[in-house]
């Protein structure tokens, strides 16, 4: 029996979306339905209010059955938030065959140790991620089995968030009537439809501009070597021009997109932007040079922050093939060009190319960067297990990247 | 120009069920008014037109002006595609009289999209909707459950009408006659509310005092009722007591504001509007607040109407302006509108007795009552421009 079609669900900050994929003849998944309602109840990637989160999922499933002609009661998840984080799980183990050669079961040993890194209680572990095998003092082994060595060391990237806020999310769509098989980290499904083999093996830093959060997803090796998430995204740079201009949010999100920019530009430095009268306010004009300059003050800052924590992980000097920026944020204007210059890496826009029957059929595709990683995530749990059921739910599994 | 062109006060009528009172409000007013239909039928939307109302046809790209068949979703994509008609009938509104059926899929699927763009323009809303008859069964119900939901989330009142209890209220047996009564009923109630606001007799109701109820927010019910004869002022408030509408008096007691309109000719007498107040205030709770006003109208001798909207807040109260009294308007202190009805920036009002945006002393905006981003001992959720004192040209 074939794989059966795949849905995933993400409750984004600012939209709610669940798609429907399905693998092609090549192997390939294709994207064969979405649905999609702007999200009300989630602030910063949590819950805050489930039932209108709910409305959102109940609304965006009803339509990914419509488009893919499918019933769908079983999603897989993303999940993103400041209380994502990562840390390295440790295992070292003698090698005490008279010959030194390191076994199947040594290697078993090892991986167990460090997968079993102990975390606090209210911490639920999403992914635990290969990292590389020391021999001795010899790093970046892939494949110890019928090699030499006195110590065998092994160390796993384990990624993890609180438990409850996991739980709240899985919690609105039980109550839209979903099952949720799995639930995964917003960062990794996005690099999974985003990136290239080639650019994993020549070290890359994937960042996805969500609504309410920006994940950043390292690379170097072909190995993921940094994740995490920061509880500040494009609702931010909404609610600052929002505050900077005494304007109503609504109005701030269209400003964002119709004159925003990353950088605030020389040209047209005097030009003003007119503004509708409104209901409290009279017609009038603002800065564009100031709009600019709120918005570089957020962006700037964002992905400063983004640097220092490439660069505390030890992989910033090791990024040969720079960065994706992806997301709906990736869309504000010279966003590319101000990563560039903080991070002094090429930059550029990344689109879920790994996934058929998206990039050409939606606006703005790397806003679905999210959902259609999910669904690979998805294809790779079935080719691994052979199963998307309910009893790998919320448990921490080992991710190969 | 009329200075019912100047009235911030717009009535929407959103789908067939909606449009339809919309248009027997428009001509029982018999005067211009702000009003615009919303739906997806085109040859619906032809029957509204020629009463000229204006009449938008929503997703004809989508559905060809066929309707919805009954499928929310269609409606809700078909008013995604087509809101920009909406905004140009809303310029100089502050406030917004929704009428509109759900469980079908015009007025459950558009209902709600139209309610939070009034919402995001910072326009106080009360939302009269009509719910399914039991008799149409658990899927009509669900539908409108779930549009229901979605309205509250945005409208500032909801005055939710289960169809069951309107068709009892009209005491009518035969199903043409109860359902001419049940349209009466909501059209002669809402046509109340606009004459209340541009025809006042000797107490009067003003656009900003119907605007601070609505945005109070929370539940709302109404009732209109209407008696003749030399008691007529009794048997009135006696029939307010029973009304299904108002659920045999339960809506009055639990509310906090009450808008009262009072019809009559020039017949009405001062004990009249005494005996009416003094009941409903001897119902209601001791802090409730009433509004009330009259409309003289020649038509009604020998014959009083009266309309009474509940609003049950869970939201602060009111501003304490002017209550209710027999005194002539000259003694009625007058509250400027601008100092007591302030829209924050944002458009930003009680929602269900919570701020849906508040821009406070922090400056974190829609950040403001969630948990904070802290890096490096700064808060994220405020501004960078601000924490960075960046000035900013404006």
């Amino acid at each position: 029996m074939g794989m059966p079609p795949i849905a995933a669900l993400e409750i984004g900050t600012s939209r709610t979306v669940v798609c429907v994929g399905e693998a092609g003849e090549d192997g390939k998944m294709r994207i064969t339905g979405i649905g999609k309602y702007p999200t009300t109840g989630v602030r910063k990637g949590q819950v805050i209010d489930l039932q209108q989160a709910q409305l959102g999922v109940d609304t965006a499933a009803m339509e990914a059955e419509k488009a893919a002609g499918v019933d769908v009661w079983q999603v897989l998840m993303a999940t993103s938030g400041g209380h994502i984080q990562s840390n390295h799980g440790n295992g070292q183990i003698p090698i005490r065959s008279s010959d030194r050669v390191v076994t199947r079961e040594d290697v078993e040993e090892v991986t167990s140790i460090a997968n079993e890194t102990q975390l606090e209680i209210d911490r639920q572990v999403l992914h635990t991620i290969r990292q590389t095998y020391t021999l001795d003092d010899q790093p970046g082994i892939l494949a110890p089995q019928g090699m030499r060595c006195n110590t065998l060391s092994f160390s796993t990237l384990i990624v993890h968030g609180q438990k409850n806020r996991i739980e709240n999310v899985v919690n609105v769509a039980k109550s839209a009537r979903l099952d949720v098989t799995d639930v995964a980290f917003s960062g990794v499904c996005a690099a999974l439809a985003v990136l290239t083999p080639e650019q994993k093996k020549n070290g890359v830093v994937l960042i996805d501009f969500g609504g309410g959060t920006t994940n950043y997803v390292a690379y170097t090796n072909g190995i993921v070597s940094a994740i995490g998430s920061i509880a500040v995204g494009g609702d931010h740079i909404t609610n600052d021009i929002a505050l900077a201009f005494t304007i109503p949010l609504f109005r701030a999100e269209e400003l964002k997109r119709s004159d925003g920019s990353a950088i605030i530009e020389p040209t047209g430095a005097s030009r003003r932007i007119a503004l509708p009268a409104e209901v409290g306010a009279a017609e009038r004009s603002i800065s564009y040079k100031a709009l600019h300059a709120v918005i570089n003050a957020r962006m700037e800052e964002t992905l400063k922050i983004l640097r220092s924590r490439l660069e505390e992980a030890g992989v910033l000097i090791h990024l040969g093939a720079g960065c994706v920026l992806t997301g709906g944020g990736a869309y504000l204007r010279k966003l590319s060009e101000l990563a560039q210059r903080t991070l002094g890496i090429p930059c550029k826009i990344g689109l879920p190319i790994n996934v058929e029957g998206l990039v050409d059929k939606v606006e703005q595709p790397a806003s679905y960067a999210t959902v259609a990683g999910l669904i690979i995530y998805g294809q790779k749990t079935y080719e691994d297990t052979g199963l998307l059921s309910p009893l790998r739910k919320l448990i921490g599994k080992v991710f190969h990247s | 120009m009329n200075n019912e062109h100047q009235l911030p006060l717009i009535l929407i009528g959103i789908g067939g069920g909606g449009s339809r009172l919309a248009a027997a409000i428009h001509q029982r007013y018999a005067e211009p008014m702000r009003i615009v239909c919303i739906d997806t039928d085109a040859m619906a939307n032809r029957e509204w037109s020629a009463d000229a109302i204006p009449c938008l046809l929503i997703g004809a790209a989508r559905l060809s002006g066929n309707g919805t068949g009954g499928d929310a979703v269609k409606g809700r994509l078909a008013i995604q595609d087509d809101i920009h008609l909406l905004h140009p009938h809303l310029q100089g509104v502050r406030t917004a009289v929704i009428l509109t059926c759900m469980g079908a899929g015009t007025g459950s699927g558009v209902t709600p999209e139209v309610v939070s763009t009034l919402h995001e323009q910072g326009i106080a809303t009360l939302c009269i909707a009509t719910e399914p008859f039991d008799f149409e069964g658990p899927a009509r119900r669900a539908i409108a459950n779930r549009a229901q939901a979605m309205i509250e989330d945005h409208v500032d009142s909801l005055c939710s009408i289960k169809l069951d209890e309107l068709f009892n209220a009209t005491n009518e047996v035969q199903l043409p006659a109860a359902i001419a009564s049940a349209n009466e009923i909501l059209a002669s109630g809402v046509t109340l509310l606009w004459r209340l606001l541009t025809r006042p007799g000797f107490l009067s109701i003003n656009a900003e005092r119907l605007h601070s109820f609505i945005v109070q927010g929370g539940t709302a019910t109404f009732g209109t009722v209407q008696a003749t004869g030399a008691d007529r002022a009794t048997t009135l408030t006696k029939a307010l007591c029973e009304s299904q509408l108002l659920h045999a008096g339960e809506s009055i007691k639990k509310a906090n504001a009450l808008l009262v309109g009072i019809l009559a000719g020039s017949d009405l007498r001062l004990s009249e509007i005494g005996e009416i107040m003094k009941t409903l205030r001897g119902w209601c709770k001791p802090d409730c607040q009433i509004e009330m006003g009259t409309v003289m109208d020649a038509s009604f001798e020998w014959r009083i109407e009266v309309v009474l909207f509940c609003f049950e807040s869970t939201g602060a109260p009111l501003p304490d302006t002017k209550k209710v009294s027999s005194a002539s308007p000259a003694t009625v202190p007058s509250v400027p509108p601008a100092e007591v009805f302030h829209i924050q920036p944002g458009g930003a009002r009680r929602n269900k007795g919570k701020s849906k945006l508040a821009v406070g002393a922090t400056g974190k905006g829609k950040f403001q009552n969630v948990e904070p981003t802290i890096f490096n001992g700064q808060d994220l959720d405020i501004p960078t421009y601000i924490r960075k004192n960046i000035q900013l040209d404006r």
